[in-house]
């Protein structure tokens, strides 16, 4: 294919697939998870690891291990090659997530493009689960940068 | 160790204390079972080779953790807004990983920082980039 008709094709997979939502998972929040959690991760400061501190929550990237049960939605275009590399996690933090709460997460493909560099052409499908606690609140947002090279 | 408790304290190019966290074997093995992440590329060197790694590897969402811990050990008044990484290589477990970070912005009006952060890995690659940005109370 070339590039033209590369680009072209990427423009369409983005007006079909952007802001699809497509999995749809739950969540119990646990305080030795997230101790562990805490710990391995080298932290230090008792809001995440002491159940008794009186603001005791998760860590920032807490979520980031809630994993969704599909990667893509169904019958989405087979685009660049391979499975995919983790390109990297953006967490926004919205609210302080508590032992005890239940997080319901919906995901959605919040983005799709490509970058030109050293490497060639590689397409960006960005992948994003939010999670709200039992009242709705939105709690986290977690953007997941799936890399796969361009064909 | 410099730590910052006030927003006035903050200033802008200051660098963060570098710190060298622990990846050993059994720290990562704690984290991969917390996180419900187990896969042996992590928490095994023979098979992280067979997968074509040199060694077993630390998780990204892990390294992501470190660099938090870090921030709040610099600024333990703050709380992290959000928190950005790029995984561009790998960290080997049990290996000698260095994290850093400088204050790249500094938002007034709404008590806000903005860092960049980095981890380097043993032989001088860079592993990790990203960015955070902080609050701090009044």
């Amino acid at each position: 294919m070339d590039q033209a008709n590369s680009a072209q094709n990427l423009a369409s997979v983005r007006d079909d697939w952007v802001g699809v939502e497509f999995d749809w998972a739950t969540f119990e929040m646990n305080t030795d998870d997230m101790i562990a959690w805490a710990e391995a991760c080298g932290e230090t400061d008792p809001r995440f690891t002491d159940a008794e501190h009186p603001d005791f929550q998760a860590h920032p990237g807490f979520t980031t291990h809630c994993m969704s049960g599909r990667v893509l939605p169904e019958n989405f275009p087979q685009i660049g090659g391979g499975f995919g590399i983790d390109g990297g996690k953006k967490v926004d933090v919205h609210a302080p997530i508590r032992p005890g709460d239940t997080l319901n997460a919906t995901t959605t493909i919040a983005d799709i493009f490509d970058k030109t560099g050293r490497s060639g052409t590689m397409i960006f499908i960005v992948q994003r689960m939010e999670f709200r606690n039992d009242r709705s609140e939105l709690v986290s947002t977690v953007d997941w940068k799936m890399i796969k090279k361009a064909d | 160790m410099v730590k910052i408790l006030k927003f006035d304290e903050v200033e802008l190019g200051d660098d963060l204390p570098t710190e060298t966290p622990d990846v050993s074997m059994a720290r990562v093995t704690n984290f991969c079972h917390s996180a419900k992440h187990v896969f042996e590329r992590f928490i095994d060197h023979e098979a992280a080779k067979k997968e074509g790694f040199p060694a077993a590897i630390v998780p990204g969402i892990m390294s992501q953790g470190l660099l938090a811990a870090m921030i709040h050990r610099w600024a333990p008044n703050s709380s992290i807004q959000s928190i950005d990484t790029v995984f561009r290589g790998s960290l080997l477990v049990d290996s000698h990983i260095t994290m850093t970070g400088a204050v790249t912005d500094i938002d007034d009006s709404t008590m806000s920082v903005e860092l960049d952060l980095a981890i380097t890995a043993e032989d001088g690659r860079t592993g990790v980039i990203g960015t955070a940005k902080l609050q701090f109370s009044a």
